[in-house]
């Protein structure tokens, strides 16, 4: 009985290192069927939305800068400074300009009493005129008595033409000086028009958001000195890449995430496609304004963008790790009798939750595969588990 | 007829299972050290096979991207794109690097990815695809990283929203796959005070630093922090057969440097892993060896110990052949049950080492001869020594 | 010599006949003869005893009968066939061994990964008889030798006595015409030791064994009715006293 026992007991423990043995051959290492995780085709509402990261920039921003190269004298506002349209920012040292348009004025006012003077003289001279022919007139009447010679008739009649002359030349004198006037006027208001250019003046309401030079720095055409935003034009200028566009219209409604601020979903809207894609990074530029500014800004900090596209209110969707290629067909893995089975589909819209929508070849509750151990082959014998590693939350 | 082995091991069942148990843990260990030889090989030709790719397009002369660092500009793909019979071309980066998780530095390579394309990691093993263009990962298992985890890499966050399985680099080490645009940013955009200190050099300069040129010195400040390179461009052919031509047209008409599979084979299996499986192969030939020699150690212990029966039953009239028989018996099937608990004792520990371990049912074979063969030889040295008691000495003098 | 004629009249041919056998260890000067022609008869259904001092050649008798020593010359017949006379006739002296010869051993040497049945089936079974006879068979003689209740055992269990029981079965079980007992009660005390005899005269009669008993245990000698005695290598039968054994 004892031998029984003891026989019966080897025979056990032999059988469950065979069956140890047999289990580890075949189902374990490089030849057993591969695991995989199954998942259901569903219908229902999918919310596509395109993400991005973006730029805090101002749409309208002026750089105001001198016109001409000159020595900054003064400047009058720093960053962060409201200003008005048409305050005066900073200032150019005019130099010599002050002394050049008192010197133009000046050169005005002698212009104008030369003028003066011309006139005088006009009158001076036509008033000799009319006493020269007046005299000549009577020196011919005379001569016509027979009181003068002929000669001093000529020589009356010649001064009267002399005199003619002479307001003739008083005449153009005159107009000259009149000329001469207008042309002193243009100087002062040339130099006046200078003079208003080396006052930089802010084009808008807005803030300074850089003061780019300071008092006696040098400064040559086109640098600018202090640049002014219109705070209400703040948007973000995002990135999205160029395949994940399609679809984002203006008007959508986006939320914006500024860097210094992780926690907050700023709500704004796409106002803009910019007609210049990014050939280089492959990405087109969407610009979303915010609907409130937000506190705090600072143009240039990153934000990430999410954009909501239209939704689709009924559709068949997959996990999006569903989907795979083969080749260049889209498609989904099935399994028929324990064997996989690549399935061509049509995809459409993703979402960025991990659902893509199945527009052709699937029904709802159809089951595909979603996650595997390793690439699929088709009719490879496969093995369906609850789990494959590890989700964590 | 009887068999005296069947008798001699019910009889003796404890010590005889023990004896194969302990034969079976070293078993296991020399099978574990060949599983780990062909899974350093398999390490290296995953890395290939994950990739999917046929030709990978590198820095001229360089034997990069895996055994060299090799730089590319990010828009060469294009070109290659253009070439008749390539079905896809992609940039792709790979960078190896400490990353800190849950006070533990894990050892990863973050690989650049462009979805759809390449490089991209699937299939996957829990979570979801990288859906947004930014700051999304997907990580493979031996990071120790689960969906959901946070993972700081430079200067950016990530968050894995994916696991994948047997996504290593050659040497081992699990890879962590970004979009590509933040791993080229990853591994060429210095830190910050790199950056300040660049700026500064370059604003020294008089040649860029011109006050009658407003905005020089910005744009070229801003071309030095742009990272525009990558390390491969990873290409998918329409037909296999013609990879190899491909790989040809691009080296000479690109001033490139294209690998096909069976170059990137040679390069990482014959090249870069040489030396440590050498290493490894060594170690395992002396295993073999060694188990061999505890081996014949054990069997002709076990028949030391039955030399009285054997005097005994030579003496009763019992054939050379009968108790030859038993020996041998005794020792293949010691050499059967250390062969099957090596087997599953190998396959239990194996998942523990930190590298892949392969266990080929084509060497699992081989060790079942090659085991059976050390018995029967073993055995053999048992048996003449057996043979050679003097039944005489049964009868006291 | 009665018991010669006794014996030639139920079978004429002697158990075991040996002529001049000698056996010489070693060569040259340091030869050592331990055997210097022994001449020895016995007939079947004998139980004979041999006695001597240590060294005197017992064991190298016992040893060349059981031709497990070559000896250096001499014959030796069993049941009238010559199994030597200079040399073997037989190659195969295993199967001598195992269907002529049965041993019994100072100490009972059971095998112990067998069990009682199969110590005693064994050769039997090495024979080629089938194992549901052989075992049957052991299982008698068991009985016979009144420790078959113990069939079931181990033999690290079994007493002694019982172990040289089942020794005695074993010897026994292959049916050989003659046992070669060396020193079998030396272990025992004397009511065992008269009951070993006992046995061995009862198996000796019951199956027409001729049995050697090597031994110098005062307690038995006096129950053989023949008793050869060897020294410096020569017997010398001498008559028994043939006690009775109850």
């Amino acid at each position: 009985m004892q031998r029984l026992i003891k026989r019966f007991g080897v025979i056990a423990l032999a059988a469950v290192l065979i069956a140890a043995f047999a289990w580890v051959a075949l189902t374990q290492g490089p030849m057993a069927p591969p695991k995989v995780v199954l998942s259901e085709v569903r219908e229902g509402a999918l919310a596509p939305q395109a993400f991005g990261i973006g730029t805090v920039e101002a749409r309208f921003g002026y750089a105001v800068g001198a016109v001409q190269a000159g020595r900054l004298a003064r400047v009058l506002v720093d960053q962060g400074d409201v200003v008005k349209r048409g305050q005066v920012l900073a200032e150019i040292d005019p130099v010599d300009l002050d002394e050049r348009l008192a010197a133009a004025r000046s050169a005005l006012e002698r212009s104008r009493h030369s003028a003066d003077t011309a006139a005088a003289q006009v009158g001076e001279s036509k008033a000799r005129q009319q006493m020269a022919q007046a005299s000549a007139s009577r020196f011919g009447d005379l001569a016509r008595q027979g009181f003068v010679s002929g000669d001093a008739v000529d020589a009356k009649v010649a001064e009267a033409d002399a005199t003619r002359a002479s307001v003739d030349a008083a005449a153009s004198a005159l107009a000259a000086a009149r000329q001469e006037i207008n042309r002193a006027n243009a100087d002062v208001a040339g130099l006046a028009k200078q003079r208003t250019n080396l006052r930089l003046v802010s084009p808008v309401d807005g803030i300074v958001t850089a003061r780019e030079a300071e008092a006696g720095n040098t400064v040559v055409a086109g640098q600018a000195v202090i640049r002014v935003i219109d705070p209400a034009s703040m948007w973000v200028r995002v990135r999205i890449d160029q395949g994940r566009a399609a679809g984002i219209a203006p008007g959508q409604s986006g939320l914006i995430v500024l860097r210094s601020r992780r926690g907050e979903a700023l709500p704004g809207k796409v106002v803009r496609i910019e007609l210049q894609a990014d050939p280089i990074t492959e990405e087109r530029l969407v610009d979303v304004a915010f609907d409130q500014p937000p506190a705090g800004w600072s143009i240039g900090e990153l934000a990430e963008v999410t954009i909501e596209m239209p939704k689709v209110d009924v559709g068949l969707f997959v996990p999006s790790q569903a989907v795979q290629r083969r080749g260049q067909q889209a498609g989904v893995w099935r399994i028929e009798e324990r064997r996989a089975r690549f399935v061509p589909v049509k995809p459409g819209a993703s979402t960025l939750d991990g659902k893509t929508q199945i527009l052709d070849g699937l029904r709802a509750g159809d089951r595909v595969i979603a996650y595997s151990e390793q690439a699929l082959q088709q009719d490879m014998r496969v093995r369906t588990v609850t789990s494959l590693a590890g989700a964590g939350k | 007829m009887i068999n005296l082995a069947g008798r001699d091991i019910v009889h003796h069942w404890g010590r005889y299972a023990f004896t194969g148990f302990g034969l079976g843990l070293l078993i296991g260990v020399t099978l574990s050290m060949a599983g780990i030889y062909r899974g350093m090989i398999d390490d290296a030709q995953a890395l290939l096979n994950g990739s999917g790719a046929d030709i990978w397009v590198v820095q001229k002369d360089t034997l990069g991207p895996y055994a060299e660092p090799s730089n590319l500009r990010d828009d060469v793909y294009r070109d290659i794109l253009g070439l008749a019979g390539v079905r896809a071309a992609a940039n792709a980066t790979y960078l190896t690097m400490q990353i800190g998780h849950a006070g533990l530095d894990v050892r990863v390579m973050v690989a650049g990815f462009e979805p759809g394309q390449p490089g991209e990691p699937h299939p996957l093993l829990a979570g979801r695809p990288v859906a947004r263009s930014h700051y999304e990962a997907i990580a493979d298992v031996k990071t120790g990283f689960r969906v959901g985890d946070t993972v700081r890499i430079r200067r950016h966050d990530y968050t894995v929203v994916g696991l994948t399985a047997r996504m290593v680099s050659s040497g081992g080490d699990p890879m962590l796959f970004i979009p590509l645009k933040d791993a080229q940013e990853a591994q060429f955009l210095k830190d910050n005070d790199a950056i300040r200190n660049e700026r500064n050099r370059v604003a020294d300069n008089p040649a860029f630093n011109r006050p009658g040129v407003p905005g020089l010195l910005e744009a070229v400040q801003a071309s030095q922090t742009s990272s525009r390179s990558v390390n491969a461009i990873l290409v998918r052919v329409a037909d296999a057969a013609y990879a190899e031509q491909i790989a040809d047209e691009i080296e000479r008409w690109k001033r490139l440097t294209a690998y096909t599979r069976a170059d990137m084979e040679e390069i990482l299996v014959v090249k870069m892993i040489a030396t440590s499986a050498r290493q490894i192969a060594t170690f395992l030939v002396i295993l073999a060896i060694v188990s061999a020699a505890i081996v014949s150690f054990i069997i002709y212990t076990m028949t030391l110990g039955k030399i009285k029966e054997i005097a005994v039953l030579k003496l009763i009239g019992t054939r050379n052949r009968t108790i030859s028989a038993m020996i041998l018996q005794e020792a293949l099937g010691l050499g059967l049950i250390g062969f099957m608990v090596g087997k599953v004792v190998a396959t239990l520990w194996a998942p523990y080492f930190p590298k892949y371990v392969l266990l080929l049912p084509g060497d699992t074979l081989s060790a079942f001869f090659a085991v059976m063969a050390i018995c029967a030889l073993a055995s053999l040295l048992a048996i003449r020594t057996a043979l050679k008691v003097d039944p005489a000495e049964a009868i006291g003098g | 010599m009665g018991k010669k004629m006794a014996a030639e009249k139920m079978n004429d041919v002697p158990a075991i006949q040996i002529e001049g056998l000698t056996k010489r260890y070693g060569s040259g000067p340091t030869a050592v003869d331990a055997l210097k022609g022994v001449d020895m008869t016995i007939w079947p259904g004998e139980v004979v005893g041999l006695i001597g001092p240590s060294g005197s050649g017992k064991s190298t008798l016992l040893k060349c009968l059981g031709a497990v020593i070559d000896p250096t010359a001499g014959r030796i017949q069993l049941g009238g066939e010559t199994i030597f006379d200079g040399e073997w006739k037989s190659r195969d002296l295993r199967a001598l061994r195992r269907d002529r010869i049965g041993f019994i051993f100072q100490a009972p040497y059971l095998i112990p990964f067998l069990g009682v049945t199969d110590n005693v089936a064994l050769l039997p079974m090495l024979a080629g008889r089938p194992n549901p006879e052989a075992r049957k068979h052991a299982v008698e003689l068991l009985q016979d030798l009144d420790v078959a209740h113990r069939a079931g055992a181990r033999i690290s269990e079994l007493s002694g006595g019982e172990q040289q029981r089942v020794a005695i079965a074993r010897a026994l079980a292959n049916g050989p015409p003659i046992i070669l007992a060396d020193e079998p009660t030396a272990p025992l005390d004397s009511e065992r030791a008269l009951a070993v005899v006992r046995i061995l005269n009862r198996m000796a009669v019951q199956s027409r064994t001729a049995i050697i008993v090597v031994t110098h245990d005062e307690k038995i000698i006096p129950t053989f009715k023949r008793i050869f005695q060897i020294r410096d290598g020569r017997t010398q039968e001498m008559a028994g006293e043939g006690r009775a054994v109850a």
